[in-house]
C-alpha cells in the first residue's frame, strides 16, 4: 500500500482536480493520494470527483485556508 | 476564555452550515437571482462587474492627467456621465466594492484566509495574458460574464444565449490549452 502525496498549493482550478486525477490512475487500488491545496474551489470539486469515482475520501483542514484531501483507491 | 468560546464556535452546527462549509450551487443560484432583481430594481441597470473595472482604469489615467473623453469607448453621452460622477457615485464600483469587502469577510470568518505563494513563473504569465484576454474580451463583447451572459439572459436578450453558447466553446478550447501547456 503506497502513499503518495500531491502538492497542489498556490494552484487554481481545475489544475489541482486535472492533477489529482492523473495521479490517482497511476496508482494501484488500497493505494492513497493525499492532495495538498488552498483553493476553495478545489476544495469542493477534488472531494466531488474522487467520491463520484467511488473512492473512499476524508478532508483534514491542516491550516487557515489549506486542506489535505485524503483519497483511497477503491476500485 | 476566548479560546473555549472560538472552540465552542468552530463545533456549532449553524456556523459550519452558514460560514464554514460551501453552500450548495442552488443556494448561490436562488441568492445570485434575487441580487440580481434588487440590482435592477435600485439602479436601473442589469448586474455587471467588468464596465466598471474600465471605469476605474479611466479614472486612474484621468487623475495621472491623460485625457479619456475622447476615447471612443468613453465618448458616448452615457460613459461620459459615469465618469462625471466619479466613483463614488456609480453603483456598479460600490457594488464590486462590496463584492471585494464580501469575499474578505467570508473567508475571514470561515478562517480560511491565506496569503498563496506564486508557485512558478508559468502562473505569472498565464495569470497575466488570462486577465489581459479577459478584459479586452469583456470590453469588446460588451459585457463580462455577468453583465453579458447572466445580466443578458435574465432580461431575455437573446445576445446573453449567444455569449453563452461561445463562452461554452470557448472554456472548451481554453481547458484543452491549459491542459497541455499547464500541467
Amino acid at each position: 500500500m503506497k502513499e503518495v502525496t500531491l502538492d497542489c498549493l498556490g494552484e487554481a482550478c481545475p489544475v489541482p482536480l486535472v492533477k489529482a486525477q492523473k495521479a490517482l490512475e497511476d496508482l494501484a487500488i488500497g493505494d492513497v493520494l493525499i492532495v495538498s491545496i488552498d483553493h476553495s474551489c478545489a476544495m469542493k470539486n477534488v472531494p466531488e470527483w474522487a467520491r463520484e469515482a467511488g473512492h473512499n475520501v476524508e478532508i483534514e483542514e491542516v491550516d487557515d485556508g489549506e486542506w489535505e484531501v485524503v483519497i483511497e483507491k477503491a476500485k | 476564555m476566548l479560546k473555549k468560546f472560538s472552540e465552542a464556535v468552530a463545533k456549532n452546527e449553524y456556523y459550519k452550515l452558514w460560514f464554514k462549509d460551501a453552500w450548495p450551487y442552488i443556494t448561490g443560484a436562488v441568492l445570485l437571482s434575487i441580487f440580481q432583481i434588487v440590482t435592477m430594481a435600485v439602479s436601473g441597470n442589469p448586474w455587471g462587474v467588468s464596465t466598471a473595472f474600465a471605469n476605474w482604469g479611466a479614472w486612474i489615467l484621468q487623475a495621472l492627467g491623460v485625457s479619456v473623453e475622447k476615447w471612443y469607448f468613453f465618448s458616448s453621452e452615457g460613459a461620459l456621465a459615469v465618469l462625471d460622477r466619479g466613483l463614488l457615485q456609480d453603483p456598479a464600483s460600490m457594488r464590486n466594492i462590496g463584492v471585494i469587502f464580501g469575499a474578505l469577510f467570508s473567508v475571514l470568518i470561515a478562517s480560511g484566509f491565506k496569503i498563496k505563494k506564486i508557485k512558478t513563473k508559468k502562473q505569472v504569465v498565464a495569470a497575466i495574458l488570462g486577465g489581459t484576454l479577459m478584459g479586452y474580451g469583456a470590453r469588446i463583447a460588451f459585457g463580462c460574464n455577468i453583465g453579458a451572459f447572466f445580466s443578458g439572459i435574465s432580461v431575455l436578450s437573446l445576445s446573453g444565449w449567444v455569449f453563452a453558447i461561445f463562452i461554452f466553446l470557448g472554456a472548451i478550447v481554453g481547458s484543452k490549452l491549459l491542459v497541455k501547456y499547464f500541467m
